[in-house]
């Protein structure tokens, strides 16, 4: 426990000092616990996400970083690796693959790599993963399209 | 017919083994069982037949210790090195060599045995650690030979968490998640609890024997063994194997021993005895479908006045099926259904009343062969807690009744034995039986012949060691008949392992002989 909050401790202190090192990601940790923490990453372009505002939210476990960290997206998204329901994420780092190296940061470019290289075999969304599979790549991007911008862009006007 | 001239030429060491040693019931089984093995007959010495080896936990652990030493030493790498290469190609020590000496570079780096650290910390005086992220001096930090340093905690919670996660501990790598380098037992030695560190032991242990394919552990609940079968099928020796535990199973299918009959029969017995599919099965031959709602009704009752469990309720006649309010005057008073033979008429429900025999036959059938099988699977059982018994009282207590010394009552020990072995042959040919096609009838016949010499002769020979004996265990006069009591029974057990020897003979070779004895006959 105090292990867990001296490093994310640390995160927190390197997300301040490093705050325009990655335009991409935004963390923010909670102001009353330091254990719950949400992330504004963009949308990778020449992906269907491009121009998108994605919000995640991560709940860290006492034994970070020996345990990784549970993240799923707030806002909607169509994407074979997402539950379009819960926002839960299939990703290997964060289960079997984790390493206690990774920081909430290198997760987030994770996910944001997961965006741009969906991997259709192991679906958590089962019609974008078959559309994806089938071939029909011009199918998932205009329905991720869609859902990108009634989503994930601010409303204009 | 000497029993100790026929069975005991194997040396005196076996003598003493039978009756002294702690593996005393384990030494006779698999002297029985290889002893009925057919082609060798197993006389002169019966280790040179036996195909497998029984392992005990510090027999894994000493063969784990000389397949290390031997890959540290051909390898010229360190212990740890070795242990982490037989883990990861399975102890297949012959495959270590080839691939090794192939392309060791290729080993090294799917194995993750670094030669030399990807980088360097201990020149600094400071360093980082890749988990809490905290500085310490140089000298307390530890890595797994590649130069990524973290701190001793952090390295004892990572390697906590992979041991108390499973196996998967025995494959560590380094936390980087760029790094492969393997972390072996002198870093869990290290840095692991002491019940950590046996839990990783055990897994170690445990994964000698797992991810061999020549062994396996014992399936007896309970037992520590394993068993290394090096043998194939060939020789006629089959699968069975008997562990110090004194539990006797097939090895390739793990199921009780069950020489003759094949591994594939066992299966599909055993799915057939499985009382789910054999319920349903019950079930329609003593059931009707409900008329309504088509679910089985059992007919647990004389009166024919059938009520359909709820939600249905629907009542119905059993003999005819039709509504019950339909039984008043108009058919003749309820329990005087004169609507059966009209109903018999009907070809429809005569078919269904058809369909219902040839179950219900069916079954009968089934029930023949696994009434037997049944039976003298609890013969088996209560045939070896007479032998217990033989052996811990009643041998002594004869030996003083009789004034015989206890090696000359090894003749007893030899029929329990040879019966407790019979019917467990004798158990697996019902279920050989079963599945013999009525169509092939020499081969029934013949099939139901050698099984019947043989099963005459079991019974013959169990009476005599189970009734018979029982005269001399109650008498205070040595019995001047004990002699031929002797010859009676060693007779007997000698004889009933001839039949059982050809039964277990022709079975195996499919009743291939079945013209033969056609000819005879
Ligand atoms: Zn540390
Ligand atoms: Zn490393
Ligand atoms: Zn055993
Ligand atoms: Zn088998
Ligand atoms: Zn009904
Ligand atoms: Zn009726």
């Amino acid at each position: 426990m105090q292990a867990s909050r001296a490093r994310l401790f640390k995160e927190f202190k390197e997300v301040q000092r490093e705050r325009s090192a990655d335009p991409d990601i935004q963390l923010v940790c909670d102001d009353s616990n330091i254990f719950k923490w949400t992330a504004l990453i963009k949308g990778p372009s020449e992906t269907p996400y491009e121009g998108g505002v994605f919000q995640l939210a991560f709940a860290v476990p006492e034994q970070y970083p020996l345990q990784p960290p549970q993240v799923r997206f707030l806002t909607k998204i169509f994407h074979p690796n997402v539950h379009f329901k819960t926002g839960e994420i299939c990703l290997d780092i964060l289960k079997n693959a984790w390493s206690p190296a990774w920081t909430l940061q290198s997760v987030c470019r994770a996910i944001i790599a997961l965006m741009a290289h969906p991997e259709p075999d192991s679906p958590l969304n089962c019609d974008s993963g078959n559309l994806l599979r089938s071939g029909d790549v011009r199918g998932y991007q205009s329905m991720a399209r869609m859902y990108t911008r009634l989503a994930a862009m601010p409303k204009k006007g | 017919m000497d029993f100790d001239d026929d069975y005991y030429s194997g040396g005196e060491e076996e003598d003493q083994m039978l009756y002294t040693d702690d593996d005393t019931d384990a030494e006779d089984f698999d002297f029985i069982d290889n002893a009925s093995d057919s082609s060798e007959l197993a006389l002169s010495n019966r280790h040179h037949v036996r195909n497998y080896t029984v392992l005990s936990e510090s027999d894994i652990r000493q063969r784990q210790e000389d397949d290390i030493t031997k890959i540290s030493t051909v390898l010229s790498i360190s212990k740890v090195a070795a242990s982490i290469l037989l883990r990861h190609y399975n102890w297949n020590v012959g495959k270590i060599h080839d691939e090794w000496f192939a392309d060791e570079e290729k080993v090294r780096s799917t194995v993750g045995l670094l030669e030399n650290p990807v980088m360097e910390y201990k020149d600094a005086s400071e360093a980082t650690c890749g988990i809490c992220f905290d500085t310490y001096p140089s000298g307390e930090m530890l890595d797994a030979g590649c130069g990524h340093p973290f701190c001793s905690s952090c390295w004892a919670g990572y390697v906590s968490i992979a041991i108390n996660d499973g196996p998967g501990c025995l494959l560590l790598r380094c936390p980087d998640p760029s790094c492969c380098a393997a972390v072996g037992q002198d870093m869990i030695n290290l840095l692991a609890s002491g019940e950590e560190k046996e839990k990783y032991c055990g897994y170690f242990t445990r994964s000698y024997i797992e991810d061999n394919r020549k062994t396996k552990w014992c399936p007896a609940p309970g037992c520590d063994y394993a068993v290394d079968f090096c043998g194939g099928r060939g020789g006629g020796g089959g699968y069975d194997v008997t562990c110090h535990c004194s539990c006797s199973f097939c090895w390739n299918c793990t199921e009780e021993a069950h020489r003759p009959v094949d591994c594939d029969t066992v299966a599909k017995w055993i799915l057939k005895n499985c009382a789910e599919s054999e319920n349903m099965n019950w079930i329609l031959a003593n059931s009707k479908p409900c008329p309504k709602c088509k679910r089985p009704i059992e007919k647990n009752q004389g009166c024919m006045h059938m009520t359909c469990t709820p939600p249905c309720k629907y009542e119905f006649c059993w003999l005819c099926l039709g509504p019950w309010t339909d039984h008043g005057q108009t058919t003749g008073g309820f329990y005087a259904c004169n609507r059966y033979e009209e109903a018999k008429a009907d070809k429809e429900f005569q078919e269904a009343e058809q369909q219902r025999e040839i179950i219900k036959n069916s079954l009968e059938r089934y029930y023949h062969y696994y009434e037997r099988w049944a039976t003298n699977q609890s013969s088996r059982q209560k045939a070896l807690a007479d032998l217990q018994q033989m052996q811990t009282v009643h041998l002594e207590k004869l030996s003083d009744l009789q004034c015989q010394p206890e090696s000359q009552l090894k003749f007893i020990t030899e029929a329990w034995l040879q019966i407790v072995e019979c019917r467990r042959v004798l158990k697996w040919t019902y279920a050989y039986g079963y599945y013999l096609p009525e169509e092939e009838k020499a081969k029934r016949e013949f099939f139901e012949y050698l099984q019947g010499e043989a099963e005459a002769a079991l019974e013959r020979l169990h009476q005599c060691a189970e009734k018979e004996l029982e005269v001399y265990l109650n008498v205070k006069d040595p019995e001047t008949d004990f002699n031929c009591f002797r010859t009676k029974l060693s007779g007997l057990t000698s004889v009933t392992k001839t039949f059982f020897e050809n039964l277990v003979k022709a079975l195996e070779n499919g009743l291939s002989d079945v013209n033969a004895h056609a000819a005879s006959n």
